[in-house]
């Protein structure tokens, strides 16, 4: 019917979004996130100790001195653990944003090229998501070295199909819109229309994509230096975890209290932020895009 | 050759040096018992022409040559001239009520050139008058009676029998028809075209009124502030006019058989005394090049015409070849492909308004995307302003595209909901890279206030959801003006919009395609709509143009079934 045409019904047929207002969710994922990260930033000033100094006697309990005690070579645990968090944001950005950059790439191409470069990638994406992820972790981990960046490149190189998958719907979508075409009718190059229309179009999107690589990979990195697989050097929340497990008769005394319960809640309390701004933004999200994610 | 006028010149004094050029170079000739026409606008020199060639201008106004029987005309005396008038070349003048001398029965103005140039007596030019006021179809009382009890057609009678009184060789027609009602000019017209035919004169038409020339001519020649633009037959001139003044002129032109809205040429004819360097035609040329603006052209045959255009005539502004174009339905299988354009092949012309009509799903808006280069087609070709838009990449393409705009059927969805207007009408511009920031901005308010919307910075940063689809829709337009393009493709511009707007909506976009001189293809379903401005309509049926024709003709003679099933279901109240 002519004249009755509601913009905001095109607008969610056609699959678009709009940031709405932080909901509870989001907004207390960003509270951690930020906690966290005045944590990490100001490190060296709230870490009564150099982590790596030895300040103490080995496994002393927790006193005025040491607030959560020493470890077993006598290095100041709530300093060790306020540095960890700058190892564990850094794998979060870093991973999430490779993460989030290869999908994009990917993702990104296929969609808007199509045809059979769309089909050759897709295919490549469903044999990276066939493939279990834990056991090639390992397998790449042991393999490239335990550096940090190799953790990081890992990390970026699993996670990256599922994002792609993502990317390239809305991509697809995107595309047919008729303003995206109209662009190249004002003779843009395909350049152009993916970073000026594409791009801010699933912008969500990625932010969405970015949050949750990164709480997979704190996830990911505190498993690999848990299992001694990350860089013995990094003082990661992992590390601590795997350190304070391996002292003999942990479990006995009641020392696991403040050397592996902290790390332990750090790693979850940073996934537990990621992953509630995930569903935040999630709910700003097209609901059958955000089926599709998962 | 009885008549030859070469290079005439007409040039009045206005302040001793300057001199106000009326006739520049025009060239003709009219033999025994032919007949030529001359057409043009108000003030493009035509009745100077025809007082010319009678000797009527002060001496020394009138240059170049015009010969009768091989003897020049220009420069005679007054004496050599009065032996010339009348008997050899006689003239009707334009302006009917002074051309006959108040005080004087009618008859007697008719009996005296009788009895001046042929020596009759009194008697006898009696005798000749009621005879030449018979055939022109007055009776005896007529001619007892004094000018003013003459009605406008009987005393034009008269003054064509005075004419006709001594037999001239050539008789010049000013406006023959001029301030007649259409009775009267009909009875007129039958009369001249009997003369014609039955003596051996040569005829010259001088008219604004097409119909008059297209009657009694068989040649035409087109006037255009004083210079010939279009000489040939005048059949073929009014039916494939080649200069795209003589184009503007047919299709501002009322007509019984138009069912289209009258079209004006944009501009105004120019000022005689400072005409345009260049083409005068030129300022208001819809394909006027750089050359137009500087050389004069000359007037030249071109394929059985004589054409004064450096581009030798109207251009061909888009042409599309076979375009072909299958969908398949889930990439598979050959039963499940949909051939939504089959061979398609049309023409747009320079400023020309073309119509595609055809129901829903007859491949209209494919074949429009297919035009403007947003579907590369399975097969064929696109040629605008001769260069192939199907093969162009890179820099090429997008020069190519500035020049071919889209308007599509869907406003919300042709605009970004992330931009503001002001954004939206400028991106062509960013793309193009045409200009400075300034330049763009200044641009964007020009081209919204073009389509009636406010340039105000409010309405600058609006988003496409706090705009109505008739607002949206204009911005769209603006949008597709800004690069100023030669051709715009409307897809189903209005069906979107609720009626009152839709008017408004298809009158805008025909005003601004005057105004601009752009050719614009609309593309409907709308035979009610489109045939209120389309020049020429296509029609379109399962992927096939059908039939094409001139708009009166495809609504008043429609040949392909199609195209009567359409008519038909066209909407009409009561």
């Amino acid at each position: 019917m002519p004249g009755t045409f509601s913009p905001l019904e095109g607008e969610r047929l056609s699959g678009n979004f709009h940031m709405r207002p932080l909901n509870g969710e989001l907004g207390f994922g960003l509270i951690l996130l930020a906690l966290c990260s005045v944590v990490a930033v100001l490190a060296p000033v709230l870490a009564p100790y150099d982590p790596r100094a030895f300040s103490g006697q080995p496994l002393e309990r927790p006193s005025r001195a040491h607030p959560l005690g020493t470890n077993d070579v006598g290095q100041d645990i709530l300093s060790e653990l306020i540095y960890g968090a700058r190892v564990s944001l850094t794998v979060a950005l870093a991973a999430g944003a490779g993460t989030v950059l290869l999908g994009l790439l990917v993702g990104g191409m296929a969609g808007y090229a199509g045809g059979w470069l769309d089909q050759a990638l897709m295919r490549l994406v469903d044999g990276m998501l066939s493939l279990p992820r834990l056991p090639l972790l390992i397998l790449f981990a042991t393999f490239l070295g335990s550096g940090l960046p190799q953790t990081i490149a890992v990390i970026s190189f699993l996670f990256w199909p599922t994002t792609a998958r993502v990317v390239r719907a809305q991509v697809q979508s995107v595309r047919q819109r008729g303003y995206v075409r109209m662009a190249r009718q004002f003779g843009a190059s395909h350049l152009y229309v993916f970073l000026r229309h594409i791009l801010p179009a699933i912008g969500p999107l990625i932010a969405y994509g970015l949050v949750t690589s990164a709480g997979q990979a704190v996830a990911m990195e505190a498993g690999l230096a848990f299992l001694g697989l990350g860089d013995p050097l990094v003082q990661s929340w992992g590390l601590m975890m795997r350190f304070a497990l391996n002292l003999p008769g942990l479990f006995l005394t009641d020392r696991w209290l403040w050397w592996l319960l902290p790390p332990a809640l750090c790693v979850t309390l940073l996934i537990l932020a990621l992953a509630l701004m995930g569903i935040g933004l999630e709910q700003n999200l097209n609901p059958r895009l955000a089926r599709r994610w998962r | 050759m009885m008549l030859m006028v070469q290079d005439l010149r007409v040039t009045f004094p206005l302040d001793g040096k300057t001199g106000l050029r009326a006739v520049d170079g025009v060239s003709f000739d009219l033999a025994p018992g032919t007949s030529l026409g001359i057409v043009g606008e108000t003030g493009a020199g035509k009745t100077t022409i025809a007082r010319a060639l009678l000797g009527l201008h002060p001496p020394g106004c009138v240059q170049g040559s015009i010969r009768l029987d091989g003897r020049e005309l220009v420069g005679l005396s007054e004496e050599a001239w009065r032996a010339i008038r009348w008997r050899r070349i006689a003239l009707v003048p334009q302006s009917v009520g002074t051309a006959l001398d108040p005080v004087y029965r009618v008859g007697d103005q008719i009996a005296e050139p009788l009895r001046y140039h042929l020596g009759l007596s009194p008697a006898e030019a009696w005798g000749r008058s009621l005879e030449l006021a018979r055939r022109v179809g007055l009776e005896p009382r007529h001619l007892r009676a004094y000018p003013h009890q003459l009605s406008g057609g009987e005393k034009q009678r008269a003054l064509l029998a005075m004419a006709l009184s001594c037999a001239p060789d050539v008789l010049v027609l000013d406006e023959p028809t001029s301030g007649q009602d259409m009775l009267s000019r009909a009875r007129l017209l039958g009369l001249l075209d009997a003369l014609r035919r039955e003596g051996g004169m040569g005829l010259l038409v001088i008219s604004h009124d097409l119909a008059v020339v297209a009657r009694l001519t068989e040649r035409v020649a087109v006037l255009y502030a004083g210079q010939l633009v279009e000489v040939g037959p005048t059949a073929e001139v009014f039916q494939d006019p080649r200069h795209p003044y003589t184009w503007g002129l047919l299709h501002a032109y009322p007509d019984m058989s138009t069912a289209r809205d009258l079209r004006g040429i944009r501009g105004a004819p120019p000022d005689p005394a400072n005409p345009p360097p260049g083409c005068r035609f030129h300022p208001r040329c819809t394909q006027a090049i750089d050359r137009c603006r500087r050389e004069e052209p000359p007037l030249r045959e071109i394929g059985g015409r004589w054409i004064a255009c450096h581009l030798g005539g109207l251009q061909t502004l888009l042409r599309a070849e076979g375009l072909r174009k299958t969908f398949s339905v889930d990439g598979g299988e050959p039963e499940e492909r949909v051939e939504a354009v089959r061979e398609a092949t049309l023409d747009i012309r320079e400023g020309e308004v073309v119509a595609l009509v055809g129901e829903t799903g007859s491949g209209k808006t494919t074949l429009g995307q297919m035009l403007v280069g947003l579907l590369p087609p399975d097969g064929g070709r696109v040629v605008l302003e001769g260069r192939e838009l199907t093969a162009a990449r890179g820099k090429e393409r997008r020069a190519m595209m500035s020049r071919i705009q889209l308007i599509p059927q869907d406003p919300f969805d042709a605009v970004s909901p992330r931009l503001t207007v002001a954004e939206m009408v400028r991106e062509p511009l960013d793309i193009q890279g045409i200009g400075t920031p300034e330049e763009r901005e200044a641009k964007v308010r020009q081209a919204l206030r073009t389509v009636g919307l406010p340039a105000s910075p409010d309405f600058l940063a609006r988003r496409a959801h706090e705009l109505s689809g008739g607002q949206l829709q204009r911005v769209v337009l603006a949008r597709a003006l800004v690069l100023e393009p030669k051709l715009i493709v409307a897809d189903e511009p209005v069906s979107m919009l609720d009626p009152s707007e839709q008017a408004r909506v298809i009158n805008l976009l025909k005003e601004i395609q005057t105004e601009r001189g752009l050719a614009l293809l609309l593309i409907s379903h709308d035979l009610a709509l489109v045939r209120k401005i389309a020049d020429r309509i296509l029609v379109m049926h399962r992927g096939q143009i059908v039939e094409e024709g001139p708009g009166n003709r495809i609504v008043t003679r429609p040949e392909h079934e199609h195209t009567r099933m359409l008519l038909e279901a066209a909407p009409r109240l009561g």
